[in-house]
């Protein structure tokens, strides 16, 4: 029997509805600066058997992850869920987490006395315990450092919260008002969205319900098969690496082999190397989210983001590599390193599939998280945003100078520096955006940021630095990477030292100075508009050196104006160029990413 | 009836009875002209685009002599002109503003690039930002600092400042924002650097952040600064001449603007924060629901205005609406007090699709002033919910729109046969009535946002329904809300126009003030509330309001310690009562959050002084009560929902329906600039002051 097509829409947008409404309730409600201000959080609706049917309201790294935590709940409790209960966990080897820091809270929706789904939110807590404080821990070798485990708890039972599991989560955290605050967010935020899907379905009967519960998921998997149809069958391949292993230098690759075949996309990760020594493995879930994300922001926004949607996908990942390690391998930092890698991979082998939709690639974040302790005996940690990277170009629009995180395609918001004045014991000297450094292009990456903070009062800097040693925000289509980051760290009267990529160094009050790594261009920067090249010389973005030598624009004397015969002679000059070191170099000798392997 | 603002009732300053409320459209300015007895009377003439006062004064040549009057005379007579403009709105929309420079704090000059990485929705990562306002070259960095505890760091640079000045004059610099970093805590750079560029720069428009928006946080206040002086020259300019033009013609008060807070200003007080008139179109429904308050019985309401392209949404409250701090217009951000509208993209012209795997949409995309409506036969082929409810038999294949445009029915027939029928197997009426549910649906999560948001139960609420299509939407939506009544008021179409003539004068005073609640420093925060006061006292004696005509009243913004969101909170006055203050904190967190936490710090973060000052209330018309029972002029076929199908349906002529009048459901009532749907069951009371209040039939369809 076929749905009725309103209804069908009614549906969908009702659900969305209930996602976005359990988000504004986390906003409003949570205590900190995680949630409220960076929205390091999603809100998600599942039916029974825990596929995420609606996840209007999230982060793009968790996107179709949710399904995973609620999976293994039902595993571990099935037939002991009740009406009031509501569970909690984290643990990515056994509870379907995707690293150990996001939360998530799971609210059975029962609708006429059965199980009808799940209400859900997965947030990113200020602090876990482990061995450093704010989450991220670059010294694990294991996942026992990274912070307290949380198989599928039972967190409320039949309408009570279990008091002991409370004060055992509380102990086990440097931020327990924090934590206590968010985590009565997250609570009271699924509970208003549970009643509301309870409504919903009792409004069109359960068994209705569920039928058109399908018929989402059935319209995201048509979604998606149509577009992968019109896109040409073969197999694309794109890899990117890792220089170290958190410790020590190394060469590690993640690649990927993504076959279309007709309406079906598979995503095969063999050759990855194996999972490494520091918390850069990936769990299963999140290597799943970080290709959903990719796949859905490689095409139109407005395809659907539910497990239906990704029916098509087929996704291998060798058990014991990096993307998707056996325990007790780290993995704290896979939401941002190799999220980020996989995202770049899966977009540049679907960028040979339709490279006007090709992305250039995000600057890799090389800023530490900065801890310290207040006068009142609290521990402040503040994830030091300012530093964030330029992102990289599409077609149509130059990368934005400094975006949040990749995971987060820009999710994340950038503080201003008066507010971490007032919260932190910090001055911030610059945060400005970085001269003659992004990636040249048609269309030009993000330039990132020079960003200089004076720490007042002793911290320990906690470092994550990807984007340090080369280029990461690689160009596309003809378009240059942006430059790699530098970051020094000096202490008062002392020298400025480079840290290492990943480290803690607890130090006196310092200094500390990013320069973030600029995004990738897209396309031919011969092919930019002079005024657009003028404009970037007028803003001292690009000086006029390379103007001329990369863009071929040649700024007339006054500086406000450009030479449209010399722009014209160089242009020419730099085709020729490029023709005759084509005739004469080695072929291959510097493939742009993006270009079939 | 007399006026209440008449000389007997309200004194001098209201002395000659006349109110007149003037509202420039896109399309259409409209002018609304109560005489001194109540009477409401409403003109609509085109805009005229290039010169906004010349559509003022064509709506005055028009009113004057229909109330048996000369312009000259029936200016001499006004009490109040008020002007909703949207000029400053289309300076930003059309991007003709000022040409602007910017200070800046060395170390930041690209905080108003940077924009925090803003963008409402991160998926759409392929769409570049709006151009920013400022290019890099006029944004000028300045040394000197002032640190975070509001000491100075480092000395102003004033030659900073003169080469910066210098620049400006070379590029032709037309208005200057100044936004220099934690001016909040102490302005004297700021204003340092202001006279210094003053003497320098020679250019008349200077903003400074400090004084327009002492917030913290660079950013917001930068960006705010930056669009004042973007839309000042142009927005002040044309105040003035239409200022000068009326006086000059008799009028003899000030015009006043509504504001973004909903409050009424004069041309001189907004002059120096014309961001402030951002949105004043839609802060004027906040009167318009003031107003008709009083005719409901009740202060709770939800306003919902559709239009052609928006719906706008304004929720009253025990009397109160909510306030935001935060905007968002044409994507750019600006921090005023402003009166909380959500507007989202649902109207008449609104198009509705079928996406490449075949879920029917509506919105948000819509189909303009042109082509507009497929009904239209201007081109359009897309199906649109005017051309949904004409396919529905809700609206009449004739005129339309006051005979503005004449639609034609086999146009909306084919374009929703064609669109949306064929390709979901559906009937052209299962059709468009699946397109106007989507769209009630788009409603009615509009307004549950803003009450959930809130932390308001919309059922509690009667819901508002105004706008050229509000009406015909309004019964169900409230419905699906669970609201027992809709008001319709009959001139809805001119909703904000005479909204204006019931706002009060008012003025927002802010100052950031960093303290925890318990152990606060009172004589601090009474020295700076004396301040604010002190501002708000003389700004309204300026305008001509002392003694019992005015009102100030004092709140405290708070949050718990680490929250991201302030909630303000009234606070009585000349005291500081932290255990009162806490229980009115935790009870409005309690509502708006749904739990406290007992025993948790509360920080202080702002101190606000808004002072009121007291028009006269605008009394509500009294038309002639109803005669004999109501007659329908017509019947016809309206589709009336899924489960009735077509039904014979009486169709009811607005003009001669009057108080006393009821009309049980289902009903058409046809007024000149909108239509009534009722369905069965419901009920349509013509209330004392002629408007329509409509009973539902409780029912909480999907």
């Amino acid at each position: 029997m076929s749905l009725d097509p309103v209804t069908l829409a009614l549906v969908q947008n009702r659900l969305d509805h209930v996602a976005r409404q359990m988000g504004w309730v986390m906003i409003r409600t949570s205590r900190s600066p995680i949630f409220n201000q960076s929205h390091d959080f999603s809100c998600f609706v599942t039916d029974a058997n825990g596929t995420l049917v609606s996840q209007a309201d999230g982060i793009p790294i968790h996107t179709g992850g949710g399904g995973f935590a609620v999976r293994a709940l039902l595993k571990a409790f099935a037939g002991r869920i009740g009406r009031d209960d509501a569970f909690l966990l984290n643990d990515p080897y056994v509870a379907g987490g995707n690293h150990l820091p996001d939360w998530v809270i799971a609210r059975p929706v029962f609708a006429r006395g059965s199980l009808f789904g799940f209400c859900c939110n997965r947030a990113h807590q200020s602090d876990i315990g482990g061995g450093a404080a704010g989450t991220y821990n670059p010294t694990a070798t294991e996942i026992f450092h990274e912070g307290i485990r949380l198989p599928p708890l039972k967190l409320v039972e039949g309408g009570t919260t279990r008091d002991d599991l409370w004060q055992l989560l509380m102990i086990n955290t440097r931020c327990p008002d924090l934590l206590d605050g968010d985590l009565r967010a997250m609570l009271g935020s699924t509970r208003i969205g549970a009643e509301q899907v309870a409504e919903l379905v009792e409004d069109l009967g359960p068994e209705q319900a569920s039928r058109y519960f399908e018929g989402i998921l059935d319209h995201g998997d048509r979604r998606l098969r149509a577009i992968l149809a019109d896109l040409p069958d073969g197999t694309y391949r794109a890899e990117e690496k890792f220089d170290n292993d958190c410790f020590d230098p190394a060469d590690i690759r993640i690649k990927v082999m993504l076959t279309i075949a007709g309406d079906r996309l598979k995503v095969d990760f063999t050759g990855t190397g194996g999972q490494i020594k520091g918390f850069k493995n990936s769990s299963l879930a999140n290597t799943y989210s970080a290709v959903y994300a990719a796949i859905a922001s490689f095409f139109d926004t407005d395809v659907p983001r539910n497990e239906g949607t990704f029916r098509a996908v087929e996704i291998v990942a060798p058990e014991g590599s990096l993307v998707n390690a056996k325990p007790p391998a780290p993995l704290t930092m896979c939401t941002v390193f190799p999220a980020h890698e996989i995202m770049h991979c899966c977009w540049w082998a679907l960028g040979q599939a339709n490279p006007r939709r090709n992305c250039a690639g995000w600057g890799k974040n090389t800023f530490p998280v900065t801890a310290g302790t207040a006068p009142d005996g609290r521990t402040w940690v503040m994830y030091n945003w300012g530093g964030n990277s330029g992102a990289g170009a599409v077609h149509g629009r130059d990368g934005f100078n400094q975006m949040g995180p990749m995971i987060t395609l820009g999710g994340l918001v950038i503080p201003n520096a008066e507010t971490y004045e007032q919260l932190y014991p910090v001055r911030v000297h610059r945060h400005e955006l970085r001269g003659d450094a992004a990636g040249a292009g048609k269309w030009r990456g993000g330039t990132g940021v020079d960003y200089d903070v004076e720490v007042k009062s002793p911290a320990e800097h906690s470092f994550r630095g990807e984007g340090m040693s080369r280029p990461t925000g690689i160009g596309v289509e003809g378009g240059s990477d942006g430059l790699a980051a530098t970051v020094t760290v000096a202490t008062q009267g002392g020298e400025s030292r480079t840290p290492p990529p990943y480290g803690i160094w607890r130090i006196g009050p310092s200094r500390l100075r990013i320069s973030s790594p600029a995004g990738g261009g897209y396309g031919d920067p011969l092919e930019r508009a002079p005024e657009q090249v003028l404009r970037d010389v007028r803003d001292e973005l690009v000086s006029a050196h390379l103007a001329r030598e990369i863009y071929g624009v040649v700024v007339a004397a006054d500086g406000r104006s450009i030479d449209a015969a010399a722009t014209e002679a160089a242009r020419r000059a730099l085709r020729q160029s490029r023709e005759q070191s084509a005739r004469t170099a080695p072929a291959g000798a510097r493939v742009p990413a993006g270009v079939p392997a | 009836m007399p006026d209440a603002g008449s000389p007997a009732s309200s004194g001098a300053r209201a002395a000659s009875g006349w109110r007149i409320g003037v509202d420039i459209g896109g399309t259409f300015t409209d002018l609304v002209a109560v005489d001194p007895y109540g009477t409401i009377h409403v003109f609509k003439v085109p805009s005229v685009p290039a010169d906004p006062a010349e559509g003022v004064l064509d709506a005055l040549a028009r009113a004057a002599p229909a109330v048996g009057l000369g312009v000259s005379d029936l200016l001499r007579s006004s009490a109040l002109v008020a002007h909703g403009s949207t000029i400053a709105t289309n300076t930003l929309l059309e991007k003709k503003g000022a040409r602007v420079g910017c200070l800046t704090t060395d170390g930041f000059r690209d905080s108003l690039e940077i924009r925090r990485g803003i963008r409402e929705n991160p998926w759409e990562h392929r769409v570049p930002y709006p151009p920013v306002l400022v290019p890099r070259y006029l944004r000028r960095p300045v040394a000197g600092r002032i640190d975070a505890d509001g000491s100075e760091l480092a000395p102003l640079a004033l030659g900073d400042v003169a080469d910066a000045a210098r620049r400006f004059r070379d590029e032709g610099v037309e208005a200057v924002a100044i936004c220099l970093f934690n001016s909040f805590l102490d302005p004297e750079h700021e204003q340092k650097a202001a006279d210094e560029l003053a003497r320098l720069w020679g250019g008349e428009w200077i903003t400074l952040s400090s004084r327009l928006a002492p917030i913290m946080g660079e950013y917001e206040r930068s960006s705010t600064a930056v669009m004042n002086a973007y839309v000042a020259p142009r927005t002040v300019g044309y105040l003035r001449g239409l200022n000068e033009r009326l006086a000059a013609l008799g009028l003899k008060r000030p015009i006043l603007l509504i504001q973004n807070n909903g409050g009424a200003v004069s041309v001189e007080q907004v002059a120096e924060r014309p961001v402030t008139l951002l949105l004043s179109g839609p802060a004027a429904g906040v009167g318009a629901l003031g107003y008709y308050a009083r005719a409901i019985g009740s202060e709770d309401l939800i306003s919902m205005e559709i239009g052609g392209t928006s719906c706008d949404v304004i929720l009253m409250a025990g009397g109160k609406v909510a306030f935001t701090d935060q905007l968002e217009i044409d994507r750019y951000h600006v921090v005023i007090p402003s009166v909380e509208v959500h507007t989202i993209g649902a109207g008449g012209g609104t198009i509705a699709g079928v996406d490449a795997a075949g879920l029917l949409f509506v919105g948000p995309g819509g189909a303009g002033a042109v082509p507009g409506p497929a009904c239209y036969g201007r081109g359009g082929s897309a199906p649109t919910i005017t051309d949904a409810q004409l396919v529905l038999g809700r609206l009449k294949p004739e005129t339309y729109a006051g005979g503005a445009i004449r639609i034609d029915a086999a146009l909306a027939e084919r374009a929703v046969d064609e669109v949306v029928a064929k390709p979901l197997k559906l009937s052209r009426e299962a059709a468009a009535a699946g397109m106007i549910r989507l769209m009630e649906q788009k409603l009615l999560h509009a307004v549950q946002r803003i009450s959930i948001e809130r932390g308001h139960d919309p059922r509690r609420f009667t819901l508002v329904a105004c706008g050229g299509a509000g009406p015909l939407h309004g019964a169900e939506v409230g419905r699906r809300l669970g609201c027992r009544r809709v008001y319709v008021p009959r001139l809805s179409g001119a909703f904000c126009a005479l909204g204006m003539l019931h706002a009060d004068v008012r003025h927002d005073y802010v100052r950031v003030w960093l303290d925890r609640l318990d152990g606060a420093d009172v004589a601090g925060m009474s020295t700076i509330f004396a301040e604010l006061k002190q501002q708000a006292t003389a700004t309204l004696a300026r305008e001509g309001f002392t003694g019992a005509e005015t009102r100030l009243t004092r709140a405290l913004d708070l949050r718990y310690i680490g929250q991201q969101w302030d909630i303000t909170v009234p606070i009585a006055a000349d005291s500081h009562d932290p255990r009162a203050i806490r229980r009115a904190f935790e009870a409005e967190h309690d509502r708006l959050f749904g739990h406290t936490q007992p025993d948790g710090t509360i920080e202080i973060t702002k101190l606000r002084v808004t002072g009121i000052g007291a028009l006269a209330p605008l009394g509500l018309p009294k038309p002639a009560r109803a005669t004999g029972a109501p007659q329908p002029i017509e019947r016809r076929r309206v589709w009336l929902d899924d489960r009735t199908g077509w039904a014979e349906t009486p169709v009811y002529d607005g003009a001669r329906l009057a108080p006393d009048h009821a009309i049980d459901g289902p009903a058409v009532i046809n007024e000149a600039t909108m239509t009534v749907l009722i369905g069965t069951g419901d009920r349509l009371d013509v209330d004392a002051a002629g408007n329509f209040m409509i009973t539902l039939r409780p029912e909480r369809p999907l």
